[in-house]
């Protein structure tokens, strides 16, 4: 990663900036919404290579920031949604392409098919994910 | 199975306030299908969707907007080896990448 982004670096002006920007795991929430409200189903469990991911990247910005390559400018969280029309074709893509990531357990797709069974006809399942963008300007020096 | 991601426009808003993306000159890395390429690539100068896997790119290809391809390239390569010459651009997005 580090070496990453040296290159990135290298291919930005003197004046560039680097926006980083990556959800983060924080045992993402699972809502049921409609026009009307919405309703939290329960959280995902956080899995240790999603985990790992998270601490490498940020030990990534850590240390070209001590080697002087980038200086944070901001940085901010705010949420990512991802909606699926039925509770069963979330189940259905998590268990795809989150696997590594983040695991739906048994009583939070119980909890969300319920409550979306309930709902108003417009209802959708949905994850809150968190996200981090951050701005880094090149620094003068290396 | 029908997904949408973002459809509130949380992540195109923020990216905004982020950066200003006027004439400016983009590398993306890790653009994947293009999914957010096209929530700024309008406003850029040029730009640069980098990412390793080809059939990605072979969808951001094809969902370019034809008003577009003259200002948005797709290349397969890897972060750790960018094939452009140094200070080509004036801001490199970490999509979803780091």
């Amino acid at each position: 990663m580090v070496h990453a982004l040296d290159e990135i670096r290298r291919t930005l002006k003197p004046d560039g900036i680097l926006i980083d920007l990556r959800p983060m795991q924080d045992h993402w929430s699972v809502e049921v919404a409609s026009m009307k409200e919405v309703k939290a189903a329960g959280l995902l469990t956080d899995m240790p290579i999603g985990i790992a991911d998270d601490e490498a990247s940020f030990r990534a910005m850590r240390d070209v920031e001590s080697h002087g390559w980038f200086v944070k400018e901001r940085a901010e969280e705010f949420a990512f949604f991802y909606y699926w029309d039925m509770p069963s074709e979330m189940k259905e893509y998590m268990e795809k392409e989150w696997e590594d990531f983040e695991k739906l357990e048994d009583d939070v797709y119980r909890a969300a098919q319920s409550l979306w069974s309930s709902a108003n006809a417009d209802a959708r399942v949905r994850v809150r994910m968190k996200m981090l963008i951050a701005r880094w300007s090149k620094s003068k020096v290396k | 199975m029908t997904l949408q991601k973002d459809p509130e426009g949380f992540e195109k808003k923020i990216l905004h306030k982020y950066a200003d993306f006027t004439d400016k000159r983009i590398l993306e890395v890790g653009c994947g299908e293009g999914r957010l390429t096209w929530r700024y690539a309008d406003a850029s100068n040029l730009t640069v969707g980098l990412d390793p896997d080809q059939d990605s790119l072979r969808v951001a290809h094809a969902d370019s907007p034809s008003d577009l391809r003259g200002r948005v390239l797709f290349t397969q390569a890897s972060a750790k080896n960018i094939p452009f010459a140094k200070e080509t651009f004036d801001i490199a997005i970490l999509a979803w990448s780091l």
